[in-house]
């Protein structure tokens, strides 16, 4: 019988075995996860199952500048700078319409592939990005989860499936992928993601990174009796050398995989140069190279607008449309369009009326954004009044726990109870 | 006050105070600095030898010089603008463009100066602890070169936490609100009478003084009103408080009320028992350990109040205590970027980096000087480390102890352009070692891929690696136990895991042909680096 080294080795150097790797750190880490009864477990059905990509528009946007309610009288009365004309927006309905930065997106509206998810909140909301995005990403509104909605979604449904069953294109780990076992990896550069010895005789010390890079039992020091770590998703109890060991495993087995399939699939279709658009064509590529991953976590940053908003939220959002143009054409080509559900969030709206500065300040409730083939399209939940306010800022109407759970559920076909810690009104803007 | 430490201790000991309190050292530096015994130790750190100014800032950071930049650049204005007058729309576009796009240059060379002095700084200092001090002020007073754009006004910004390192944090305060880098940051210049900017209000609040929970939105709501009326003169970087743009009017704070303004905002905050807490517990997470017990806050809360909050009776304690010594302290932290750098470059013997990498490798690994990604600035600990970064790491450690000769092609991924690439492409920084050539040049807008490979190449052709004649002598490369643990200590500061220390045994002796050369040692250098042990002090 092969020994778990042995195994390891003939995969990460490439002979034809199967990606299940990561049951050995499921293993090491058995005694922590006495809550293993409660998984909703499903089988992850791999390189055909459904995709979600995730895209975060960072720093607060301005949903109402977003989706602009041209009709109300209360919208112009406070933004007199700032406030979009009805005929520079794509009208939706009779009373709101796109900013017409997103021709794009207006198209897929028409044709039904577009939801558009209106006064988006939760309860008591917070002000401050870093709670707020906080709260987006674990999908718990006080803020006392270690664990990210996505991060549980892996643990729960895609038990035993290897790392690359998330990957967020960011130098970063998003708190959304906290999980205890399984946090999914991250990177930037396909190319370059691997351990580069640069060295003629490079075989024995690859041999030997492999070695020191490999633990083969938990870490000295980690008991269940130690302090958590932060809150990037991790292993409660576990020590930072335990953390820096896993790592380090997800590291190798990711990279080989992910390097070979970068390596064979180039795109037709046109994508900009913006950083969003670099990161889509990555998924791009993963996609097409048929990797079992579930979810792409992808962001946008520089909606904090405080400040002479109106030219930088056009420009954003007009990176926005026009590098999920270039995707959908892409997935398109390549027969996996109707694979794909994109989901864009923020952490929150900015206030009703405009500052001094020609932008706004942090708010509440907000609109997002769902797409793809498997979306039915249209406007859902109500649009909220612009003049029964709250603190100036809008009431939400819609909670977002509602949005994850029509995902989770309708598109990603997993119980979402157990994801969310309760039950969540769904929205019906799958299927 | 916590449980001290006795004066004796081992190099051990004193490695992980260097380590923590600075940036590490070379096995002679922590030979000498364990000879001190532990409260001598502590109190060079604390009262250091060089002053402040132990290297002069460029040129271009003195009042005298930014007045006249600043002038310079008003008449360059004035004159386009005459000189589009005759102008076709288009024709006066491009004259502006052009202009707009010198001072853009110039700034963006400004940053990379900025940047490198800084790094260059932190890597030779004699008071490691002022510059580590340094970088703990502005990650906790976030303020970033992509929004406020002038470097000069950032340069101004450090030279304020860096003659405040240890000092009074209410002190230290006071001035940061009306610190230009700071006001264009959270865009305290533009709150006025009537139209209250709530960004500084809410973040000095929020993040730099009380935490999450510890104010109402009203109370930032109020605060926002006292700290309008505040005007950055653009010229010479100073502050004034415009009494005009000043709601005077009565604000209610903290269940006080008064006709208050900025200074008085900030006095309230102090006043808030809170503010004790959040900082000790802050600077033991800074210094030891992660999720620091309620008992050891307390205890340094108590000696920060006593102290009026100044900064180096709070630090003395720190440094002197058992638990600072203690097995969940010691050699449990991962590094941070910088750390990470600036440590390898002192333990491998290094003065010199090569030309434009050390810039290169913080942005891969996430932390750029003068560029924190929010006004939260980094998230530190597990945090720094994801697939990505660690297997960049590895390979940062791989350029860095190999050279030129053994240098990979692109040894570094060539990363999204999300660090330094801003909106309007105005500001990059690059670290120049040898002048504005070669790697900053190649950087010079924005840090695309291809721009980040060529930058390297240029980096690597001229890059030597480290004197490993003088590092790790002839004789002893014939002992591979020798060797091995000779390395360790250098590079762990501690002794290594058994299974370790054989495996990296066991490849010196595969390695070895008739003579261990360079190029093995590089090697054996190399892999050590590339562990999960060597992310750790």
């Amino acid at each position: 019988m092969k020994t778990r080294r042995d195994f390891l080795r003939a995969t990460l150097l490439g002979a034809s075995a199967t990606w299940t790797v990561p049951m050995f750190v499921e293993n090491t880490f058995a005694q922590l996860h006495n809550d293993s009864k409660d998984l909703a477990t499903q089988a992850v059905t791999g390189k055909d199952g459904p995709i979600l990509v995730v895209i975060q528009l960072a720093g607060g946007n301005d949903g109402l500048n977003t989706l602009v309610p041209f009709a109300d009288d209360a919208y112009h009365k406070a933004r007199p700078r700032l406030a979009k004309k009805e005929k520079d927006i794509i009208r939706l309905s009779d009373y709101c319409g796109l900013n017409s930065a997103m021709p794009w997106l207006g198209s897929q509206f028409k044709e039904g592939d577009l939801a558009i998810l209106q006064g988006v909140g939760y309860p008591n909301p917070n002000r401050s990005h870093f709670v707020s995005t906080s709260i987006w990403e674990t999908a718990d509104p006080a803020n006392r989860s270690n664990t990210g909605w996505l991060g549980r979604y892996f643990d729960n449904a895609c038990s035993g499936s290897d790392p690359t069953v998330g990957i967020s294109f960011s130098k970063t780990q998003p708190e959304a992928f906290g999980a205890v076992k399984n946090p999914g990896i991250c990177l930037s550069s396909p190319e370059l993601y691997r351990w580069i010895n640069g060295n003629d005789d490079s075989k024995t010390a690859e041999e030997f990174f492999s070695e020191l890079n490999r633990p083969d039992t938990p870490a000295e020091g980690n008991s269940i009796a130690m302090a958590a770590g932060g809150k990037t998703g991790v292993v409660r109890g576990e020590s930072n050398l335990a953390f820096l060991e896993r790592v380090a495993l997800d590291a190798q087995v990711s990279s080989a995989k992910i390097l070979e399939i970068a390596s064979k699939h180039r795109t037709k279709v046109q994508y900009d140069g913006t950083p969003l658009a670099r990161s889509l064509n990555l998924v791009g590529r993963m996609i097409a190279g048929k990797l079992p991953t579930r979810v792409f976590y992808v962001s946008h940053g520089g909606f904090d607008t405080h400040n002479n908003q109106m030219g930088t939220q056009d420009r954003l959002l007009g990176q926005l449309d026009s590098a999920l143009k270039s995707f959908m054409a892409d997935l398109k080509e390549q027969g996996a369009a109707d694979r794909v559900v994109v989901m864009t969030f923020s952490e929150f709206g900015r206030r009703v009326g405009e500052n001094a500065s020609g932008g706004t300040d942090h708010g509440q409730g907000s609109c997002l954004f769902t797409l793809g083939q498997g979306v039915k399209g249209g406007l859902y939940g109500k649009y909220p009044s612009l003049t029964d306010l709250t603190q100036g800022d809008l009431k939400f109407n819609t909670d977002f726990r509602g949005i994850y759970a029509t995902v989770l559920e309708d598109w990603l076909k997993t119980p979402s109870a157990p994801i969310l810690k309760g039950s969540f009104n769904k929205l019906g803007f799958i299927g | 006050m916590l449980p001290q430490a006795s004066d004796t201790w081992t190099i051990y000991e004193a490695a992980h105070l260097l380590n923590r309190a600075g940036f590490g050292g070379s096995p002679a530096d922590i030979k000498a600095f364990h000879t001190l015994g532990r409260t001598k130790a502590v109190d060079s750190l604390l009262k250091p030898a060089v002053g402040p100014d132990e290297f002069s800032m460029p040129e271009w950071c003195s009042p005298e010089k930014m007045a006249e930049d600043m002038q310079q650049r008003i008449a360059q204005l004035r004159q386009v603008r005459e000189a589009t007058k005759n102008m076709t729309p288009e024709e006066a576009e491009k004259a502006k463009k052009n202009a707009n796009q010198a001072e853009q240059k110039e700034n963006r060379q400004h940053g990379i100066e900025g940047q490198g002095w800084w790094f260059r700084a932190m890597l030779h200092t004699k008071a490691p602890l002022r510059e580590k001090m340094t970088l703990f002020w502005h990650d906790h007073f976030a303020t970033s070169i992509q929004k406020v754009k002038q470097p000069v006004l950032l340069m101004m910004q450090n030279a304020l936490f860096r003659r405040n390192a240890t000092g009074n944090f209410r002190q230290l305060t006071h001035e940061i609100a009306k610190n230009p880098a700071m006001m264009l940051y959270l865009d305290t210049q533009n709150s006025k009478k009537g139209k209250p900017n709530e960004n500084f209000a809410r973040e000095v609040m929020e993040l730099f003084t009380l935490g999450e929970g510890h104010y109402t939105e009203q109370d930032i709501r109020e605060a926002a009103r006292a700290f309008t009326g505040y005007q950055l003169n653009r010229q010479n970087g100073t502050v004034f408080h415009n009494k005009r743009m000043w709601d005077e009017g009565e604000k209610t704070v903290f269940g006080k009320t008064g006709k208050f303004d900025g200074d008085d905002i900030v006095n309230l905050i102090f006043e808030q028992p809170q503010a004790a807490k959040f900082m000790a517990a802050k600077l033991w997470e800074y210094f030891a350990a992660e999720d620091p017990p309620a008992s050891a806050v307390d205890a340094l809360a108590t000696t920060f109040r006593e102290a009026n909050y100044e900064v180096a009776p709070l630090l003395r304690e720190i440094f002197l205590s058992k638990q600072f010594y203690s097995d969940e302290v010691v050699r449990n932290q991962i590094k941070c970027p910088i750390q990470f750098l600036i440590g390898m470059l002192k333990q491998l013997e290094l003065n010199q980096t090569p030309q434009g990498y050390t810039m290169i490798a913080q942005q891969q690994l996430g932390q750029v000087l003068f560029n924190p990604p929010n006004v939260a600035g980094w998230d530190w600990g597990k945090a720094w480390i994801n697939t990505n970064t660690l297997l960049t790491r590895y390979n940062v450690a791989g350029f860095i102890t190999k050279g030129a000769d053994k240098a990979p092609d692109r040894p570094l991924p060539g990363e999204e352009p999300m660090a330094m690439a801003d909106k309007d492409g105005s500001m990059e920084m690059q670290d120049e070692d040898g002048g504005g050539k070669g790697a900053g040049k190649a950087l010079g807008k924005k840090a695309t891929p291809e721009r980040v490979a060529v930058a390297t190449e240029v980096a690597a052709r001229n890059w030597r690696g480290p004197d490993y004649d003088r590092i790790v002598p002839r004789e002893l490369r014939k002992r591979h136990e020798d060797l091995v643990d000779s390395l360790a200590l250098r590079f762990f500061q501690a002794p290594l895991a058994d299974k370790n220390r054989k495996r990296f045994i066991a490849f010196a002796e595969e390695k070895e042909g008739v003579v261990f050369t360079n190029h093995e040692v590089a090697e054996l250098v190399h892999l050590m680096l590339s562990t999960p042990e060597y992310q750790l002090v």
